[in-house]
């Protein structure tokens, strides 16, 4: 018995290799104490509005479930089936913090993080093949930041001082050097552009609407958008042929309302009128404002971004809307959080560790009470749609699909037809993850397309082969390796005995193997496949 | 025990009214009954949608002799008394079944919150995911048993204003079947070439309809227990996408995205190009019962999505963008016609605003302007062969009956045979209108 599974643990692995690297001692501890102060402060302040609103709180997640959740999470992909094993026969009470440890030290994390925060900043390059262009500079600037775990601050302050002249936001250049410029290339270079997309990435708030007129619902007037796009006046905007007349000087300051003859000069949002010397740049004052005690949303947008990286939705929701209409649902935890991030230098790491450590994070997805229900209550971990990277980097480790590019690598990275053809149908821009619709076009690429017919094809197939292959797995124990390798866990009773009794019987084909098959498919074309839970 | 959200739980029904021996999977349950519910076959829309905003000078509200009139000429039409634009000489032969509104009159000039407005009558606010007209129509028009879905978006350029183009409250079930390409990154190549078939529509190589219900049989076992223990929108939405996929997949309605046997005649009459093949793929939509179709006109090949958003160069673009619109909207409705169907189909033309009266003269362009702009209503419901409202000489306001947009939704309503003021649950737990209360709808247009 032990022989058998040593086994297939070690088939299972050598099939779906992934890219963590093992590493069985915990590292960087440094910050643990407060990393469980601010998770047991997290759990606190759930659990008091709990009370306060009579939500029922769900059971603590099985180690199937947090393996998996956490690997979508912090590496953007489900485990293999392997790590699912090892995880679960584990018996050392701090697992899941080593666990943890290990994926926030795994190429994989950068990946991911690349993933979301490019999303975030250059939406663009979703639907605007010039942008795209611009993909493998930007993408390889931010995975080496995070590499290098640069913290948060000074990621948002290289962006927001970076030296741009005409070029940089009009004609060709390099695409493969790695730098931030395809963000003022993809704003045009337009002061307003660049005031709507840094207010809404790094301090959450849409002022865009006040870009034409006063806010109509909320306190924004049109003065304090154009006084802070006044910010980037010293910017050259892109024209349509070749730039007309003179750059503006660098450091200049002020920008006239378009429709009206005020001019106004540079001003924090919500704020005064900024007094710097002439010879400041106006990014540079702005990026110190960003970081500074007196900058309300900075931290705050930043911790909510991450929390609902883990939670599927935002303590602000949607997550880039911080208004006097659409308050926080905790709005103590926000603080909290925010006073962390700062203290502990803007670290992503750091906020990553105190939120999968809290057991909030850690709860069960399972609904065991009505009062459940809301998302936002985090009664229970909230079912969350995946990214559509998530959802194609899940399929390749489940059905042993290399990809063909180094991670680690700036170059060639999103180039793959198969991952494009996913990232493209996948694409969702309308809805959050917890209130993801499904499409019919979804489903008939799941069902029908290529790739999964390649991974549940009997000659091409990678796992379902090995599984077919694998010496000593009865029936019973390869359908157990193709739900581990899908849904990091093993049948229920009912499954079992349907599963199994179906690939014993061979199904319509009367063939065991193309059964399996069969299996394999409806594993892949599962909602809990594609679901973060 | 746990039995709240009595929408959006039709599958649990069918479900558990599943057959329960043979091969019939809880996949494709018979939906006889509902079908024979309808014996009236309801009307049909079809929406043109004008992305970016057309100049409503340069189309349907022509400004001859004044200085803002600009380049153009005004012909005549159909209907003595009413001039449209010269580039529209198809459309202005049909004007007795076209009713201008040329009094339409809105306050937001950002194509973002535009084009929201325009899709669902009212203004993004707060929490309230407002459902898009086809969504919201179709949910009236339909039937969830159709083989095809009951809305089809031909090339919607989403990314201008998201939200504008989804179901919003009303959930997945009633989102669009997307097809083709909205144009966005301009490709000569995919340009040359229009594509508006259901992509993975047929079964994989090697596997046949007996073994694909064996699979879906599987599926439904893993479905059932997720359901239960993670009950969550994704999740629900998941199924209904599959139900769907399933049945369009089993149809022979799906014949609708193939041309094969269309006349090369008429294929020509609509412009052998994205938009003219939408327009046909439309017809053949509604043949099949399909109720909304919305078909957007991005733009002619170069530009980026929002076509009619004619800042700079705007006599050439707009010529261009009507040397597309013209013939294939005014082969539509003959089409639609000589099949019967025009009675029935309620053709709309709307951009989410209209274009500054004055002209930019260092870039010979025209800017967003919403104070007064133009929108086209035919076919079906509608009393043609007439202009309602009116702009000033010089274009810059309204002289006579300012409509809202909602005033306008109020109207597609009327001549949709729905009643405006219906309810649907919204996702913040208050009823919403389809249109909003205090919209006046334009009577006198209804036919």
């Amino acid at each position: 018995m032990a022989t058998r599974n040593w086994w297939c643990t070690a088939i299972i692995a050598l099939i779906l290799s992934g890219a963590v690297p093992k590493c069985t001692a915990a590292q960087s501890t440094e910050n643990s104490s407060s990393v469980d102060t601010i998770a047991a402060e997290i759990d606190r302040l759930i659990a008091k509005k709990w009370e306060a609103d009579g939500n029922e709180p769900a059971g603590l997640s099985s180690d199937e479930e947090f393996i998996r959740r956490v690997f979508l999470d912090i590496t953007g992909r489900i485990p293999p089936a392997s790590d699912v094993r090892d995880f679960r026969d584990d018996a050392s009470p701090d697992k899941r913090r080593r666990l943890v440890e290990r994926l926030l030290a795994s190429p994989t994390y950068i990946v991911h993080y690349t993933n979301l925060w490019r999303a975030a900043m250059l939406p663009e390059a979703d639907a605007d093949q010039q942008i795209r262009f611009f993909l493998p500079g930007f993408e390889a600037w931010l995975r080496s930041r995070l590499a290098e775990n640069r913290n948060f601050a000074e990621i948002a302050r290289e962006v927001l001082t970076l030296p741009v002249d005409a070029q940089d936001v009009q004609g060709f250049n390099q695409p493969e050097t790695a730098t931030p410029v395809a963000f003022y290339r993809a704003k045009e270079g337009k002061p307003e552009n660049l005031a709507a997309a840094t207010s809404r990435i790094f301090l959450g708030v849409r002022i865009e609407c006040a870009q034409c007129h006063d806010h109509p619902f909320d306190d924004w007037k049109q003065d304090e958008f154009w006084g802070y796009a006044a910010f980037f006046a010293g910017v050259r905007p892109a024209t349509a042929g070749m730039p007309d007349g003179p750059a503006p000087p660098p450091n200049n300051r002020s920008l006239m309302v378009p429709g009206t003859d005020r001019v106004v000069s540079a001003r924090f949002l919500g704020g005064d009128e900024a007094e710097f010397s002439r010879t400041s740049s106006p990014r540079d004052v702005l990026a110190d404002w960003f970081v500074s005690q007196e900058n309300p949303f900075f931290a705050r947008a930043a911790v909510n971004r991450i929390w609902a990286h883990h939670f599927g939705v935002g303590l602000v929701d949607p997550l880039d809307d911080f208004s006097t209409l659409n308050p926080p649902s905790h709005p103590e935890l926000l603080d909290v959080l925010a006073s962390a991030f700062v203290e502990n230098g803007y670290d992503f790491k750091f906020m990553i560790r105190a939120i999968t450590a809290s057991r909030t994070y850690q709860l069960t997805s399972e609904l065991t009470h009505e009062s459940q229900d809301t998302p936002r209550s985090f009664a229970r971990m909230p079912v969350r749609a995946m990214t559509p990277e998530q959802i194609f980097d899940s399929l390749a480790q489940a059905v042993g699909y290399r990809q063909p590019f180094n991670p680690e690598e700036a170059l060639n990275f999103n180039n793959d037809p198969a991952r494009q053809e996913f990232l493209e149908t996948f694409r969702n821009e309308a809805d959050s993850p917890t209130e993801r619709a499904s499409t019919i076009l979804q489903a008939l690429q799941l069902m029908n397309g290529e790739f999964i017919a390649g991974a549940t094809d009997l000659t091409d197939s990678q796992t379902l082969a090995a599984v077919i292959d694998a010496p000593f797995l009865d029936t019973n124990e390869k359908v157990e390796a193709l739900f581990l390798a899908t849904l990091a866990r093993g049948p229920s009773p009912v499954e079992a005995e349907k599963f199994g009794t179906y690939v014993a019987s061979g199904g319509p084909t009367q063939d065991e193997q193309n059964a399996l098959s069969d299996v394999f498919w409806a594993l892949l074309n599962s909602s809990e496949f594609l679901m973060n839970h | 025990m746990l039995h709240t959200h009595t929408h959006r739980r039709d599958w649990l029904r069918l479900a558990s009214a599943g057959v329960l021996g043979g091969s019939m999977c809880r996949w494709f349950p018979a939906f006889a009954e509902e079908a024979a519910a309808d014996p009236k076959r309801k009307r049909a829309c079809i929406l043109l949608w004008m992305s970016g905003g057309p100049s409503q000078i340069d189309t349907f509200d022509p400004k001859p002799g004044h200085e803002n009139g600009g380049e153009f000429e005004a012909i005549d039409t159909s209907v003595p008394g009413i001039q449209v634009c010269e580039h529209l000489p198809g459309v202005a032969k049909q004007m007795e079944r076209m009713a201008i509104i040329r009094s339409m009159s809105t306050k937001e000039g950002d194509h973002t919150r535009a084009t929201y407005l325009a899709h669902t009558g009212y203004l993004p606010q707060g929490p309230i995911r407002y459902p898009t007209l086809g969504s919201l129509f179709s949910k009236e028009l339909g039937s969830l048993d159709a083989d095809l879905p009951n809305f089809v978006s031909v090339a919607p350029n989403r990314f201008i204003s998201p939200g504008a183009f989804g179901p919003g409250f009303l959930g997945p079930q009633y989102a669009p079947l997307v097809v083709g390409d909205p144009g966005v990154t301009p490709n000569p190549q995919m340009a040359e070439q229009t594509n508006l078939s259901v992509r993975n529509i047929e079964l994989p190589e090697g596997v046949d309809f007996s073994q694909s219900d064996a699979r879906l049989e599987l599926l439904d076992v893993l479905e059932t227990g997720f359901q239960e223990s993670r009950r969550a929108m994704p999740v629900e939405s998941h199924r209904t996408a599959y139900e769907k996929a399933v049945k369009m997949m089993r149809s022979s309605a799906v014949g609708a995205f193939k041309f094969e046997d269309e006349a090369p005649e008429l294929r020509d009459a609509y412009g052998r190009n994205p938009f003219g093949d939408a327009c046909l793929l439309a017809r053949r939509l509604v043949e099949r019962g399909v109720p909304f179709i919305e078909v957007s006109l991005n733009g002619v090949q170069g530009n980026a999505g929002i076509g009619w958003d004619t800042h700079n160069d705007n006599f050439n673009q707009v010529q261009q963008l009507c040397g597309v619109l013209d013939p294939a909207w005014s082969t539509l409705l003959e089409d639609l016609d000589g099949r019967g169907m025009l009675d029935s189909t309620l053709v709309v033309w709307m951009g989410e605003f209209g274009r500054t009266p004055g002209i930019v003269s260092d870039r010979t362009g025209r800017d967003h302007f919403p104070a007064a702009w133009s929108t086209v209503l035919c076919g079906g419901g509608i009393q043609g062969g007439q202009v309602i409202g009116a702009s000033s000489e010089d274009g810059m306001t309204i002289v006579d009956r300012p409509v809202s947009m909602p005033d306008f939704l109020a109207t597609l309503c009327l001549a949709l045979g729905l009643d405006p003021q219906k309810q649907n649950m919204s996702n913040v737990g208050r009823p919403i209108r389809l249109a909003d209360p205090e919209a006046s709808p334009i009577t006198e247009i209804i036919g």
